[in-house]
């Protein structure tokens, strides 16, 4: 390939991806290892792993449908259209993160037997429920209140949007599927590590106050991003696309 | 939409709930991910246990490992061989087995006798006959992925331009976080401490005291996955296979080229229903379980 203005439009998709990935899983409300136990609001695994199952499982549709369109009689004169590649990675991302979170609940108010309760807020900002009073001693909360769950529902939709974003470019730039995903999964994996890192490895949502140091994941993200966007631009003149 | 797939989704739908509750099963039978934490701590705060202890990596990059593993095995013999595709995934989920055995031989015998000076003891009966029931968990997990790829990728149409490997990768990844997610909840949060007071969330000082008596002699792994099949399995096979489902249907009834639209409302429409679900459980478990008797502070329950 040779550089001109649409590689700047690539490198710069591929960044606004990595930032999308990695502010989106500041809304994943993760409680690590103590909310596999119900000592903590949240879902019981890691950041990184849950943000990476979502958002790749919304690159799998953002394939799919980015496929689907080049095999379209009409996709000489069209070409691509971005929108549906990239809502239909974020529909992707949030259908599997909603079904965790969901299954997840069953769980914890039906086996563990535990009201769903947030230790960080007095009031759920979407059902104005009181908190306190149901979270247990000894715990941070339990379960996955209604704001938690519309906090996941986002930050899927943002992975899964970050996702096909990376992707989409690196489809136009060396025309292989299989090497642009796992391009695509590389950068994600390295802004979902660095975001985990600044909530230090939990979050409970936009409503937690460890959600105001979106910033610094943010710069972080930028950089990382756009070193590795020009590593992925490169790539593949210096290894031959397909 | 044709009928021939949409009853391929439905295969690929049930594959995923089996192989969703063969992954929580394998995670429970050899304590791996998050619960493990607990059954880690039990012998250094004086409770060994008989308790696998097989914490390779998170469930996510492990399950990758061997999906990925039996779809390369796979990939080779369909494409350099021109095997039938059963028999190629059979033969992969085999090899993924078996280095599942390797390395969860080795975690068990490295994890215990790290903890000699707790007394924790390496119990050679549990290797020989826990060993081969993860194993055979996790063939049955890899098999199953590895056949939603093949249907992915040669038979549903439009054919999904990655490669087998790669989308064994993403669904090794997803079923490994959504096991992660759901079924280590039952067994960390219900079948390690079911001593604690019912309605409540697991007190920190408890960490550790797990239940090391079973309901007859001393309880093992094979125990605990007797008890996480009941619930914590089929509700993990629920979450991967409604995963893997509702995503392939919205784009097998709407043709993704003409009807992208639609796809995509579609499912914007099962998120906004899965939402209200979880709205439904929050309330119903606040009813059902009501507010801790001993809370002193000021806000009204």
């Amino acid at each position: 390939m040779n550089f001109d203005a649409n590689t700047i439009i690539y490198l710069l998709e591929i960044i606004v991806g990595g930032l999308l990935v990695g502010i989106g899983v500041h809304f994943v409300p993760v409680g690590g290892a103590p909310a596999a136990m119900a000592q903590a609001t949240g879902i019981g695994t890691g950041t990184v792993q849950l943000a990476a199952g979502s958002g790749l499982t919304g690159l799998l549709s953002a394939g799919l449908m980015m496929h689907a369109m080049s095999l379209s009689p009409t996709f000489a004169q069209d070409g691509y259209s971005i929108w549906p590649i990239l809502l239909t990675g974020a529909v992707g991302a949030m259908i599997m993160m909603d079904a965790t979170m969901l299954t997840g609940s069953w769980i914890y108010a039906y086996a563990v037997g535990a009201p769903f309760a947030s230790a960080k807020v007095n009031y759920d900002p979407i059902t104005m429920f009181s908190q306190p009073p149901y979270v247990a001693p000894g715990t941070v909360g339990q379960g996955i209140p209604t704001v938690c769950f519309v906090s996941g529902t986002i930050g899927a939709a943002m992975g899964g949007l970050g996702g096909a974003l990376i992707y989409f470019p690196l489809v136009l730039i060396n025309g292989n599927p299989a090497m642009s995903a796992i391009f695509a999964i590389g950068i994600f994996m390295v802004d979902a590590v660095l975001a985990s890192w600044n909530i230090q490895g939990t979050i409970e949502g936009f409503h937690d106050p460890k959600f105001k140091k979106w910033p610094k994941a943010f710069k972080a993200c930028l950089i990382s991003t756009a070193i590795l966007a020009v590593v992925a631009v490169l790539i593949t003149p210096l290894v031959g696309g397909v | 939409m044709d009928a021939f797939g949409m009853g391929l989704v439905a295969a690929m739908g049930a594959l995923a709930t089996v192989a969703g509750a063969s992954e929580d099963i394998d995670s429970d039978i050899g304590s791996q991910s998050n619960p493990n934490s607990q059954v880690q701590l039990a012998a250094q705060v004086g409770n060994p246990h008989r308790i696998y202890n097989k914490a390779i990596a998170g469930e996510p990059p492990s399950n990758a490992l061997w999906c990925t593993t039996a779809a390369i095995m796979a990939y080779v013999l369909i494409e350099g061989y021109h095997m039938p595709l059963l028999f190629a995934a059979a033969a992969g989920a085999s090899l993924a087995a078996l280095f599942d055995g390797v390395m969860s031989v080795s975690a068990y015998l490295g994890r215990n006798a790290s903890q000699a000076r707790f007394n924790q003891w390496i119990y050679l009966d549990i290797i020989r006959y826990t060993t081969p029931s993860i194993m055979a968990h996790v063939w049955i997990t890899s098999f199953c992925i590895v056949l939603i790829a093949i249907m992915q990728v040669y038979i549903l149409t439009p054919h999904h331009p990655f490669p087998i490997p790669v989308i064994a990768l993403v669904w090794g990844l997803t079923v490994g976080a959504i096991g992660s997610s759901v079924g280590d909840i039952h067994y960390g949060g219900e079948r390690e401490f079911q001593w604690r007071l019912f309605g409540q969330g697991l007190n920190t000082m408890l960490s550790g005291q797990i239940v090391r008596k079973a309901e007859a002699g001393l309880r093992n792994s094979i125990d605990n996955a007797w008890f996480c099949a009941k619930f914590g399995g089929p509700a993990t096979g629920m979450g991967f296979g409604l995963t893997v489902f509702l995503d392939n249907w919205r784009t097998t009834v709407f043709d993704p080229i003409t009807q992208a639209g639609a796809a995509i409302a579609m499912g914007v429409f099962f998120v906004i229903v899965m939402n209200l679900y979880n709205f439904y459980c929050e309330v119903s478990a606040r009813r059902k379980y009501g507010p801790y008797p001993g809370y002193k502070g000021d806000i009204a329950a």
